[in-house]
């Protein structure tokens, strides 16, 4: 029964350490922020933030990568500058994850690249209903089996010597 | 059995007021949903009457093939389902003022059908849960997964002869329902056997 | 010759568990992190190399289940029809998270959680005859009788679910085209890797999982049998050496 026990601790002990690689992943290359948060906090950084290409608002030309439009939050609409890779996810009324840095002076967001929208909320609890139960069910059955055998072992009413054979623990 | 299938099709009229045009959509569903419910009452009833003085080991005892026995069960199953089927078919044509006159004969052959596979499984599980707990929890629990097809095929074949559609348009579905029919009769002729022995 | 199987396949179950727990881990790694998202879903294509395997596995544990339930009828051995419980109660649980995954996969792409697809419609049946399988096996008393009537439904509904499959393909092709389905995916080699991994790996640990659990309800029935709550001759005749 210990090493059942030792065994399962590990599977958790792996288990927790892969939730924190996700976390760092996450924070590094998932998060975003949205442009309410990008007007309020002014970060002075590289940031990724997450809109919706207001309809009408797009001029210049995508094939050399220069675009100018409106990305559009929940209540504020910032305007961007876009300078990098064409891409054909820059189209109208498309939700984009902008990377690039806020420029408050000039009140313009200055991106340098687009990332594809982040819906690991979906993948995570996907993979969560997928492998945690699995985990669980398995555990409870080996634990079953083992009380199972403690039990039968414990009831002396006959001990056929084959039973070993099927049971090694 | 016949009265429950009444007061199923009087609620449905009540909990649906519709138009000719939404009848002719809704009603072939409605239909089977009554003659679905209908034919469970009759199937789990059909072992139940050998419940009493031990009627049943009997019956299993009896040296005719089990087979035969099943077979029998199945077709009176089919008489008294198809018998009530035929006598509440006119009141749902009066009461969701339907017009079905040129159809009768293909109606008739999709009742004769999906009755006949509703019978084929139900009685199989009907024998089976006539000897266990719970049975009248059971055999809908048993049975109704496995009669998707049937259902879903008597609904679109009633719905299609309903709407006076040419043959050709649902006939794959009546073809489905003989192709159910034909496997469940011989499954079930084969695997009853192992139910009925004890 | 089923003990002498069970005994081997007792020895060296720890081997099945490692060997499906290394596949599911380089799975696991490809399909997160080493594979490319999809240029039309995005990350979202991920939950696929989860889903995908769970589902095969489901149908994999089913036709464990049918030709179990076969082998059952024919030998009559109780340590059977303990393996044919295993398969059921395995195959109820993947169809299961195979049906929430899925739906979980089908919001993002096909923004609904549920559509009326035929491979849906097939595994919520498929859910709904094993469930009643499994409660059937509650409502008998008598082992014997038990194993017998859970066999022939075992059967009757294998033999039903591709006819269940083909008359929802008509009832809902016929209505409307599916807006997306597996085959729009093309497979890559990116793709397929991480796929192929996990299909591995759950399907040596879906073997594991069944020795587990068909020990777990041996055990359970064997210590019935010593309870004296079991009078079954045949669990009696197999117990004497």
């Amino acid at each position: 029964m210990s090493g059942l026990y030792v065994r399962w601790g590990a599977v958790a002990v792996v288990a927790v350490l892969l939730v924190l690689l996700a976390y760092r992943h996450y924070e590094r290359n998932v998060a975003s922020l949205t442009p309410e948060e990008v007007l309020a906090e002014r970060p002075d950084r590289v940031v990724r933030m997450t809109g919706l290409v207001r309809g009408g608002t797009l001029r210049g030309d995508l094939a050399v990568g220069r675009v100018r439009f409106d990305l559009a939050g929940q209540r504020e609409t910032l305007s961007i500058h876009y300078q990098g890779p064409s891409q054909e996810n820059l189209r109208e009324l498309k939700t984009l994850v902008l990377v690039g840095r806020w420029d408050p002076a000039a009140r313009i967001f200055q991106a340098h690249d687009i990332a594809s929208v982040s819906n690991y909320g979906f993948v995570f609890g996907a993979y969560l209903v997928g492998l945690v139960p699995l985990a669980f069910f398995l555990f409870t059955m080996e634990r079953k089996v083992g009380l199972l055998y403690n039990e039968i072992k414990g009831s002396k009413l006959y001990e056929p010597e084959w039973l070993d054979d099927v049971v090694t623990r | 059995m016949f009265f429950f299938a009444l007061i199923v099709i009087l609620v449905f009229s009540f909990s649906f007021s519709m138009d000719q045009q939404a009848a002719r959509e809704l009603i072939a569903g409605i239909l089977w949903v009554a003659f679905a419910f209908t034919g469970i009452i009759g199937l789990g009833k059909s072992f139940s009457a050998e419940l009493q003085n031990d009627c049943l080991e009997y019956l299993q005892m009896s040296p005719a093939p089990k087979g035969a026995i099943y077979l029998g069960k199945v077709a009176a199953n089919l008489l008294f389902i198809v018998t009530a089927e035929v006598i509440l078919f006119p009141m749902f044509v009066i009461f969701f003022n339907l017009d079905v006159v040129e159809d009768l004969p293909v109606l008739l052959l999709i009742f004769f059908l999906a009755t006949l596979g509703l019978s084929t499984v139900g009685t199989l599980f009907s024998a089976m849960t006539v000897q266990i707990r719970a049975r009248e929890v059971m055999l809908p629990i048993l049975l109704l997964p496995l009669a998707v097809p049937v259902m879903i095929a008597a609904v679109e074949a009633t719905r299609g002869a309903l709407n006076g559609n040419p043959l050709a348009l649902y006939r794959h579905w009546i073809e489905l329902l003989v192709v159910f029919d034909v496997v469940f009769t011989v499954v079930s002729f084969w695997v009853v056997e192992l139910i009925l022995d004890s | 010759m089923l003990n002498t199987i069970i005994r081997k396949l007792q020895r060296y179950k720890g081997w099945f568990g490692a060997a499906g727990g290394l596949c599911l881990g380089l799975g696991l790694y490809y399909g997160l992190v080493a594979s490319p998202p999809d240029y039309y879903q995005g990350e979202v294509v991920r939950i696929m190399y989860v889903h995908v395997p769970l589902a095969h596995t489901s149908l994999l544990a089913y036709t464990v289940l049918f030709l179990g339930s076969l082998w059952y009828l024919w030998t009559r051995d109780p340590v059977v029809d303990n393996l044919c419980h295993a398969a059921a109660g395995l195959s109820v649980f993947f169809t299961a998270v195979a049906l929430i995954t899925g739906s979980i996969w089908a919001k993002p792409t096909w923004n609904t959680w549920w559509t009326w697809d035929a491979r849906l419609v097939s595994f919520a049946v498929l859910f709904l005859i094993l469930a009643g399988y499994l409660m059937l096996r509650t409502f008998i008393d008598d082992p014997e009788r038990e194993a017998r009537y859970a066999a022939v439904l075992a059967i009757v509904g294998f033999i039903d679910l591709p006819i269940v499959h083909f008359s929802v393909e008509w009832w809902r092709t016929l209505h409307q085209p599916l807006s997306i389905s597996m085959r729009g995916v093309s497979i890559s080699k990116e793709i397929l890797i991480p796929l192929v991994l996990m299909g591995i790996g759950f399907s040596i640990l879906f073997v594991y999982m069944l020795i587990v659990r068909t020990q777990m309800l041996y055990l359970s029935s064997l210590l019935n049998a010593k309870k004296g709550r079991l009078l079954s001759q045949v669990h009696l005749a197999k117990v004497e050496p």
